[in-house]
């Protein structure tokens, strides 16, 4: 019987809690700041290994990231997937979300057959949504978003039925495979890793590193050269100063302190 | 599956860390498993380590840890009613340096992942498994992993050694309460309000106002561009005598009237807390070693507060080294029983400095529970060094000065003197 394929796509990012802001560049500060696998991606993995159980197959994560995203990668292996490609190389270096999806693209058609294709939702660093919609226009392959669940999956007949939720409403669509799916945020909590699959983790499954040697992809088309975006300009909220005034003495007196200070802030009216 | 090591670590604190580090570079098959997230996150100490001991398992120490600044120069103050009374040491060697552990233990992490050590974290470790009286490796959300020896280094709270039977439960006598903060001013500001060199730092011991005249006592360390300010008080008083929550007590500290120029528009960039233990030689189990198990750093209860300075990272380190040690030759004889491990590593423990030193410093438990000590002693000197310093018309001699201020504070001088003789005595 036929097993379905699932490609699964993640992004290392920064973890934005921890960035801040410089205001002088209008850039993130990363430096010092730990990387994590987007949080929504997780939510993707956990939908693909939900799949896997009840229809078998095999679940191949791909992401495209300097070589420090391997520690991610671990990490979703730790989950269970069966293999992970690491799609890493300097001519990457500076892709926008056009570039970094066509490289997304070509990756997954080198790896073959594929049925499904899961992204999360967005990613906590840029937030553009952009990647899986492109992927799948590259590839020409349906794409369905805001989705929790896969309801049925029929190889045989080349179909598959997805329940989308959406703020008031699910839907359910049937669509032929393969297809592109965004898994929603919050809808597949990622599963505690036990130890023995960390060890599997750290010990035994091998990265699959893939450069533009085995991609072979036109440099007209990746990193900065394939990257149309410009930003043309970043602001940023400037913090407020706290004021630091603390109040010492008695509560009554303390309140008319508080009242006139916040008059003379014109905080109160 | 990769279920079978020669030797599990539980905990990748500094002992853990060393351990597991010493243990790979011998090329045994070592596993080190933590609780926390990443490295060192449920790591917390007060701001130095002593260098000595660490040099010896680690020569490179000086070259390639994360040091922050060498400490220089020691403060000890009492503060009280607006005044301070200090006594300052200087001193141009390099004996002891702050850091953030993280920092400094994620620098051994490292050591012992290349040495070939397998490091994974997220891990509750459940229980440490006994079979036929022998440790045979440890149990995990339901799983099992064997080795021929595992290292406990589990730190103070001591769940695992608690459900061996070999620890009892923590009581408040036993342990001291830390909290801290971390707050970021910037290299040249800490250089220039310390007054301090570019890679010295300053390790200063607060009694009186910041710990709220409780037992126990408050710090500051000087990191590379940020400061640690932290206070720690003894459980057992602090229970029956505080007034206010510990946290608060370093919201105090951090706005010390007199203390909070050092810091001033700096960002708090950490905030912890953590047990600590009171007093070594009582929190130290019964025996440190038994068939297949070795028990390390904090758990071993290595740890020495001598009223004016803590340590522990270094014996937490050092202590690594002698497990690693002995159960190499446990590997070489292929005997991991509790007569070999406890001749191999508690033996040596027993007869090296750590011991020593925690034999030693006993005094200091009985003198933290005296609470005239924190209570009445550090007003007590302020009042008479107000009374020395600060002249209106008359000029009191020493005598006269802490005469008029023990009796204002109802102490008399024979019991106050036969104190103080006993606090020297034993610290």
């Amino acid at each position: 019987m036929k097993r379905p394929r699932i490609v699964v796509g993640i992004k290392w990012v920064p973890n934005t809690q921890a960035v801040r802001f410089d205001p002088k560049t209008g850039t993130l500060i990363r430096e010092g700041v730990p990387s994590i696998v987007n949080p929504h991606d997780l939510d993707a993995i956990e939908l693909a290994l939900k799949t896997r159980e009840k229809y078998g197959g095999e679940i191949i994560v791909v992401t495209m990231a300097p070589p420090g995203a391997e520690e991610g990668l671990r990490h979703v292996i730790g989950m269970g997937v069966d293999r992970a490609i690491l799609v890493s190389d300097r001519v990457f270096a500076g892709s926008d979300t056009l570039a970094t999806s066509y490289t997304l693209a070509k990756t997954i058609e080198r790896i073959g057959r594929v049925d499904l294709v899961f992204f999360g939702q967005e990613t906590i660093d840029s937030s553009t949504a952009h990647i899986p919609a492109q992927v799948a226009s590259w590839l020409d392959l349906p794409y369905i978003y805001y989705v929790e669940s896969i309801e049925k999956l029929e190889l045989k007949e080349n179909k598959v039925v997805v329940k989308r939720k959406l703020e008031d409403r699910y839907e359910w669509y049937e669509v032929e495979l393969p297809v592109v799916i965004g898994v929603a945020m919050h809808s597949n909590p990622p599963r505690p890793i036990s130890l023995t699959n960390k060890l599997r983790a750290v010990t035994e499954k091998p990265i699959e590193v893939w450069t533009n040697k085995q991609l072979g992809l036109d440099p007209r088309c990746i990193g900065l050269r394939g990257s149309p975006t410009i930003v043309s300009k970043v602001t940023w909220q400037p913090e407020i100063p706290r004021k630091r005034k603390i109040y010492q003495g008695n509560p009554k007196e303390a309140v008319k302190w508080l009242i006139k200070h916040l008059e003379e802030e014109k905080v109160l009216p | 599956m990769a279920t079978k090591f020669d030797a599990i670590v539980v905990g990748a604190g500094p002992a853990g860390a060393t351990a597991a580090y010493k243990l790979a570079e011998a090329g045994i098959k070592t596993l080190l498993v933590e609780r926390g997230r990443g490295r060192g996150s449920k790591q917390v100490f007060g701001g130095r380590i002593y260098v000595t001991p660490v040099r010896e398992v680690f020569p490179d120490v000086e070259k390639t840890a994360p040091i922050h600044r060498w400490v220089k120069r020691e403060k000890i103050s009492i503060l009280h009613n607006s005044r301070i009374l200090s006594l300052e040491y200087e001193s141009p060697e390099k004996h002891s340096f702050t850091t953030y552990l993280t920092e400094f233990t994620s620098w051994i992490v490292d050591k012992a992942i290349n040495a070939g050590a397998v490091y994974v974290d997220e891990v509750r470790v459940d229980s440490i498994v006994e079979e036929d009286g022998r440790i045979t490796g440890i149990e995990a959300g339901g799983e099992r992993i064997e080795a021929s020896i595992v290292i406990d280094a589990e730190g103070v709270n001591r769940l695992l050694l608690e459900k061996l039977g070999l620890a009892e439960r923590l009581s408040p006598e036993e342990v001291a309460l830390g909290a801290k903060e971390v707050i970021k001013v910037g290299a040249d500001k800490i250089n220039e309000r310390f007054g301090l060199e570019e890679d010295s730092g300053l390790a200063w011991l607060l009694v009186g106002e910041p710990t709220d005249y409780l037992p126990g006592g408050a710090f500051i360390y000087t990191n590379r561009d940020s400061v640690s300010i932290g206070v720690v008080v003894y459980l057992a008083t602090a229970v029956k005598k505080a007034r206010e929550e510990i946290y608060r007590l370093v919201e105090k500290l951090r706005l010390h009237p007199q203390l909070r120029q050092y810091w001033e528009d700096g960002d708090i960039i950490e905030y912890s807390a953590h047990l600590t233990i009171e007093s070594g030689r009582r929190f130290m189990p019964r025996k440190l070693a038994t068939s297949g198990l070795i028990v390390v750093g904090d758990a071993a209860g290595l740890l020495l507060n001598t009223g004016y300075t803590f340590r522990g990272v270094d014996y937490a380190v050092y202590s690594g080294y002698l497990a690693a040690e002995a159960a190499k030759k446990a590997f070489n004889l292929g005997d991991f029983s509790e007569e070999t491990l406890r001749e191999n590593y508690e033996k040596k423990l027993l007869g090296s400095f750590i011991a020593k030193d925690l034999r030693n410093h006993t005094g200091v438990e009985q003198i933290m529970h005296e609470v005239e000590f924190f209570e009445k002693y550090p007003v007590v000197a302020i009042d008479t060094a107000r009374k020395l310093f600060e002249l209106g018309y008359e000029t009191p001699r020493i005598q006269e000065a802490l005469r008029s201020s023990l009796k204002t504070h109802h102490i008399n001088l024979l019991s106050f003197l036969y104190k103080m003789f006993k606090m020297v005595r034993k610290l």
